[in-house]
């Protein structure tokens, strides 16, 4: 399992609703993730709310395009990453 | 406290807790007979979770309106081929029940029963434990599954998830089937409740009932029955503790019917045990065998089991020897041999081994289950000490060649080592001969080129030296073969036509067919259309004498040859051709090849999804095609490097590392190209002159104008080249040599759309940039994307676009429009033949176009999908 970020970007603005809608939302996207092995750990949104960076576990790049494609969710860009932790070497 | 061995009802157990399996069978049930769109359910869980319960309810409750099949795969160690299909031939007549006894090939046997179940409607099919499905079975469901959508059938099979190994030719099955009409049910354990609620008719503690029995049905039914203040500590002792209470007569007849796996017949019942029908209503009265139709079986193969393994040895031989003489001289039918072989080893019986053994063998063979073939011939082997040196030899060398047709290469490999040390020692030189060639092919299949070349270099010095035959034919067709490979054009023909001239003069179409196969591919790839003549009589004689082999070397051949050129529309017909046919002839390891075929195919073709995917899947199952794995590697790595996408360094090293262990040009020059390709996009291009080098060295002494020009494009795009090299083949040397125009159009012609963009990048002109630029975008191709618009700025050209948004769709399932036309005519309730007709369709395009738009709806049938797409307002293009 490698972690990845993925860039994505919604012209029209990301919009999920706060309210059951949005758990609902999320949950579906969850659950299509889990069928091909990929984790989403969690997503940083820019203030205008078109671009997203999503972070995920997943077996391979391919899992993270077929899960895009099955919640409808564009893939601008797959960078494979691993951690750095500024306070490790304090 | 019930009395030990009374009857306890057991169904009342197994279905416990189990409503919802049985009304989500019955809605399944409901979409098919309202809809006649068949489907597929699995039902899943470990040994004594109680499947057949649940389906033997389920199909009580359906009979009357529906026709129920019911088949079993058999625990016989070697099962019989197409032993479960012989089930439900049997309850109907006709020509599946013809096909069926008559050996018909697995794809005849699927006609037959789709015919069948779309004749009377509807039915259920229901085949129990899969995990023991020989090949041809398996085959025959695979294929059906896929017809399952046009047939109003239920097919429901169950498996223990348990012992799946991750080899087991189930799991790639599974995998197969066409999700959109398939459903998995997994079975779980009773709840502590229910075992409680089981544990109050007797002393017993309910906690540790629970706790001993982790809640399997089975198991808690056992300890019932069995009665007593204790809870035995294994299945097996439960079990045993309930057959203790039962009369002696009644122990004789379960453990005569312990020997038999599956199902025993009242009259081989009544050959193994005397005044059988004394014992046997009490077994039945207890519960612990079950009537079946035309005999009695264990309520469980876990039960049997655990008699099986109670008997004394002396007993178990007795009654597999009186076994094996009722089966000789069956009351109904044919003597089954996949049986006797069984019992035969069971009996420790030699001669009846070695005379059973190859026949079920060979039958085994004639209807494609070549797992079960390569088995029986091993069977046959473990008994084989005493035989005669050439005997074993022979059946050494017939488990071999098994092994070469299932993908089990390992064991072929060291059947004919062992056939081979037999000859060399008895100095039969024409055998030693004849294996070493086999052994050429074995070897050069695995990889081991090196090797082979070795081989068959001594076969040709032994048969030299012997008169002339059709073991000498076929080696010079193997040498010619394995000179192609090393892509030595001349050398190849010259053996060739050595092979062709022998062949003729001994009328061997196995040479032959060889022969010309090889010949026809390397002036094919050399751009000569007479080599694809060749190859497609190859074809035709191939397949008219039935030479399996040779017809899937043709297909793989004819792919390989065209996708050098470039001429992957053409190519695209033969894949598909070539992968039915293997797999309807059980040819594993070349639909393995071809399927590696079909991936590049669908890269160069820029169905970059689809190639992805199968190329996962390819390298997800073992398989001993190495060529496969190398192709599906490539595609892997090159489909993530034209996206941007990562982790594409670490398959193109691997296939790196197999290409240079077999050291050909055949598997060093794609490898080379992808690696220059990668340095490109990553705007590397000074890496390119290293690591094309050796391959493009190898490619100029060789004169293979395919792997000159693929080669020599990179290195020219790298600056390192101003003229096409001698040797470049087209369509590479029109953009060496600077015409681009000419090079994207013969692209375009053949259905490249990456391809004719990289052409048209090579241009200075603004107009070709920005057509490229817009193709790539288009195609997700970002690296290159981005090259070509640097370009474009270097020109000075402004207002680049910047690549179509990811659209907002107009429809919320994301159909393609060609499935949206699909999805109206089903709304109008045309059937698919019609939607076919209607669109200029064949009629497999729609159902899979069907099975899409049932897969992206996320429903389950035709009706379901019409009535979505009403809600959804998704009619129409």
């Amino acid at each position: 399992m490698s972690r990845y970020v993925v860039q994505r970007t919604f012209p029209e603005g990301l919009q999920i609703p706060v309210a059951d809608g949005g758990a609902e939302l999320c949950r579906g996207v969850v659950e299509r993730n889990a069928e091909d092995g990929v984790t989403w750990i969690c997503s940083f949104v820019s203030e205008d709310r078109t671009r997203t960076f999503c972070v995920y576990d997943a077996p391979t790049p391919e899992a993270i395009r077929r899960t895009a494609a099955r919640n409808e969710l564009p893939v601008d860009e797959i960078t494979r990453v691993s951690v750095l932790d500024p306070y490790f070497y304090a | 406290m019930r009395a030990p061995g009374r009857a306890l009802d057991v169904d009342a157990v197994e279905l416990l807790e189990r409503e919802q399996q049985l009304a989500a069978l019955a809605a399944a049930l409901g979409d098919v007979a309202e809809h006649r769109t068949g489907m597929v359910v699995l039902v899943h869980g470990e040994a004594g979770i109680g499947k057949t319960a649940l389906l033997r309810r389920f199909c009580a409750q359906a009979e009357g309106s529906v026709r129920v099949l019911w088949a079993t795969c058999d625990p016989l160690f070697t099962p019989r081929p197409l032993g479960p299909l012989l089930d439900i031939a049997r309850s109907t007549d006709g020509e599946l029940r013809e096909q069926v006894e008559g050996g018909g090939q697995p794809y005849e046997v699927t006609h037959a029963l789709v015919d069948e179940l779309d004749r009377r409607s509807p039915s259920v099919v229901v085949v129990e434990d899969l995990h023991w499905a020989d090949e041809a079975t398996l085959d025959v469901l695979r294929l059906c599954a896929r017809r399952i959508y046009a047939v109003p059938a239920l097919l429901i099979a169950t498996y223990r998830d348990d012992s799946l190994a991750a080899s087991h030719p189930l799991r790639v099955i599974l995998g197969e089937l066409p999700s959109a009409l398939c459903e998995r049910q997994e079975l779980s354990r009773l709840s502590h409740t229910a075992v409680a609620t089981l544990a109050q008719s007797s002393t017993l503690d309910a906690g540790e009932l629970y706790e001993r029995t982790g809640g399997n049905p089975f198991y808690v039914t056992e300890v019932l029955a069995a009665g007593g203040g204790l809870i035995p500590p294994t299945v097996r002792d439960a079990v045993l503790a309930r057959s203790a209470a039962l009369s002696g007569a009644a122990r004789d007849v379960l453990e005569a019917v312990a020997i038999v796996p599956q199902r025993t017949e009242v009259w081989l019942l009544e050959a193994l045990v005397q005044r059988a029908l004394d014992g046997l209503d009490e077994c039945l009265e207890s519960g612990i065998l079950r009537g079946e139709a035309d005999g009695v079986a264990f309520r469980h193969e876990l039960a049997r089991l655990a008699i099986e393994e109670s008997l004394t040895p002396h007993r178990a031989v007795v009654l597999h020897r009186r076994a094996l003489v009722a089966l000789a001289q069956p009351a109904i039918g044919r003597p089954d041999l996949a049986r006797l072989a069984h019992h035969a080893e069971a009996a420790g019986d030699t001669d009846a081994v070695l005379g059973y053994s190859p026949l079920a063998a060979e039958h085994a063979a004639a209807v494609g289950a070549h797992r079960e073939a390569l088995n029986q011939y091993g069977r046959a082997l473990r008994f084989a000490a005493g035989l005669a040196p050439e005997r074993r030899a022979d059946l050494l060398e017939r488990l071999a060649d098994e092994g070469f047709l299932t993908d089990m290469r390992a064991e072929g490999l060291a059947a004919l080592d062992e056939a081979l040390a037999i000859h060399r020692d008895s100095g039969e030189r024409l055998r030693a001969g004849d294996v070493l060639r086999l052994r050429a092919r074995m070897k050069s299949d695995m990889g081991r080129t090196a090797e082979a070349r070795v081989d068959v270099r001594e076969a040709t010095e032994i048969l030299e030296r012997l008169p002339p035959g059709i073991e000498l034919a076929r080696t010079y067709a193997e040498v010619s073969c394995l000179t192609l490979q090393a892509d030595d054009a001349e050398q190849t023909i010259a053996w060739g036509q050595k092979a062709i001239a022998l062949a003729d003069r001994l009328g061997d179409t196995d040479a032959l067919a060889h022969a010309l196969n090889t010949i026809g591919t390397v002036e094919l790839s050399r751009g000569d259309m007479g080599g694809k003549e060749k190859l497609e009589r190859s074809l035709e004689l191939a397949r008219s004498a039935g030479e399996l082999r040779y017809v899937a070397m043709a297909y793989i051949n004819l792919c390989a040859a065209l996708s050098q050129l470039g001429r992957y529309l053409e190519m695209a017909r033969y894949a598909d051709e070539g992968i039915k046919y293997c797999e309807e002839h059980g040819l594993e390891a070349w639909t393995k090849w071809l399927l590696a075929a079909k991936t590049e195919l669908q890269l160069a073709l820029g169905l970059w999804d689809r190639a992805a995917e199968a190329a996962t899947s390819i390298l997800d199952t073992p398989t001993s095609t190495m060529a496969a794995v190398h192709g599906a590697l490539l595609v892997r790595a090159l489909v993530r490097a034209r996206r941007g996408d990562p982790d594409h360094r670490d398959p193109l090293d691997r296939a790196q590392e197999m290409a240079r262990t077999v050291g050909d040009l055949q598997w060093l020059a794609p490898v080379a190209a992808a690696y220059a390709e990668c340095a490109w996009l990553e705007g590397r291009p000074q890496e390119i002159e290293a690591v094309t080098q050796a391959a493009f060295e190898l490619a100029q002494e060789q004169s293979a104008p395919s792997f000159v020009g693929e080669l020599g494009l990179w290195r020219s795009r790298a600056g390192l080249l101003d003229e096409p090299p001698v040797d470049a083949g087209e369509p590479y040397s029109y953009e060496i040599a600077g015409d681009w125009a000419r090079a994207a159009s013969y692209w375009r012609e053949n259905g490249c759309r990456y391809e004719a963009a990289l052409a048209l990048a090579a241009s200075r002109d603004g107009k070709a940039l920005r057509q490229a630029l817009a193709e790539l975008q288009v195609l997700g191709a970002r690296p290159a994307a981005a090259i070509v618009a640097g370009r474009l700025r270097e020109l000075g050209e402004r207002g680049l676009p910047r690549g179509p948004r990811p659209k907002t769709r107009a429809n919320p399932a994301g159909l393609t429009a060609r499935e949206l036309e699909v999805l109206q005519l089903l709304t109008e309730g045309l059937r698919n033949a019609q939607i076919a007709g209607r669109l200029v369709l064949s009629e497999k395009t729609v159902d899979h176009h069907v099975s899409a738009i049932l897969r992206k709806l996320n429903v389950r049938s035709r009706g379901e999908a019409a009535a979505t797409a009403t809600r959804l307002g998704l009619r129409g293009p």
